[in-house]
């Protein structure tokens, strides 16, 4: 078993179900639970069948070296677009992710075009569940597939490591919808930033490892580099949040002394 | 054009982040394949770190300049 593929999927894999189960929730208390499921459990059985012949072909038929390059440079971007978007949000220049709201807004808009409460299965509704967590599970999928594989040449067999990172998404899962079905509610207590953030460091630390060592790169101290790697994204992501943040404070605190001086004299004695 | 441009969304969806891996891979793989760069096989690793580094300060500067 990998530990760390398999809490890379886990992590990543959550942020991602929280966001499909709100998709889910809203079809199924809108439109009905049987057309909802019905989608949800579609996708799920299409992306396991992307990691089952995607992942092993991809193991089995790309060189080690080749396989490992590849790897690291689609960590590095995934794990890169994961830690700007989770910065963004630390520092206030980017809204946090609100389950509740796009919860209403999808709920509005199924209303609106009239849907209602009905038994048997409808199109629509298996067609959006089925949409949305495709969508957001093929991330997940990719990431699986990616982690996994590279993993795989390390220390376990061909398969080990997909199947370490596909337990650790397939347990992300059931916990969403274990969660799911106790709330019956948007999951908007999960923490879904720190989440992406610890996402973010985790792929672009093996991204950064992987991608060097495709090159022939000697890590001091091998695999344990790894925690190195890790503190020093950890630390410049903190760095790089303080910055912003005080950035932002700047603009406002700039953009209020502009408003103040363009106030008319007439206004000032209003005041 | 359509599924080339979804491609980019869904892997990365940021020129800076694709423009900036990509310059940080040619120069290592510059490093390692041209004899005159040898010497600097020692700190590519620490090159490869700093470009990452250099990158995701770039796209957030980037955002922090776009949101005025």
């Amino acid at each position: 078993m990998q530990w760390a593929v398999l809490t890379a999927a886990f992590l990543a894999s959550a942020v991602e179900f929280v966001e499909a189960f709100t998709i889910v929730l809203v079809v199924g208390v809108t439109i009905n639970w049987r057309s909802s499921l019905a989608g949800a459990f579609g996708a799920a059985a299409t992306l396991a069948l992307i990691v089952a012949t995607l992942g092993v072909a991809i193991v089995q038929f790309v060189p080690i070296d080749v396989l490992r390059l590849t790897v690291g440079i689609i960590l590095i971007l995934f794990g890169l677009k994961w830690l700007k978007k989770a910065i963004l949000r630390y520092s206030g220049l980017k809204a946090l992710h609100d389950e509740e709201a796009i919860f209403e807004e999808t709920r509005a808009e199924l209303r609106a075009r009239g849907e209602t409460i009905e038994r048997r299965f409808e199109p629509f509704g298996i067609a959006l569940s089925y949409k949305a967590v495709l969508l957001e599970g093929l991330e997940v999928a990719f990431i699986v597939i990616t982690f996994g594989s590279s993993a795989a040449t390390n220390v376990c067999n061909n398969t080990c490591g997909i199947s370490s990172a596909a337990i650790g998404a397939a347990i992300a899962g059931i916990l969403v919808i274990l969660a799911g079905l106790l709330v019956r509610a948007p999951l908007t207590r999960v923490p879904e930033n720190t989440l992406k953030f610890v996402v973010g460091v985790m792929l672009t630390t093996f991204g950064t490892f992987w991608a060097g060592e495709g090159f022939g790169v000697a890590w001091p101290y091998a695999d344990a580099f790894l925690l190195v790697l890790a503190a020093i994204y950890l630390l410049a992501s903190f760095v790089l949040v303080t910055t912003l943040k005080q950035h932002k404070q700047r603009q406002v605190a700039l953009a209020d002394a502009t408003q103040d001086s363009l106030e008319t004299p007439e206004q000032e004695v209003l005041h | 054009m359509k599924v080339i441009k979804a491609i980019y969304n869904f892997i990365v969806g940021d020129m800076i982040i694709l423009i900036g891996v990509i310059i940080a891979m040619l120069i290592l793989a510059l490093i390692y394949n041209v004899a005159a760069l040898t010497p600097l096989r020692a700190i590519s690793g620490v090159i490869l770190v700093i470009a990452v580094l250099g990158v995701l300060s770039a796209t957030l500067l980037r955002e922090a300049r776009g949101k005025r």
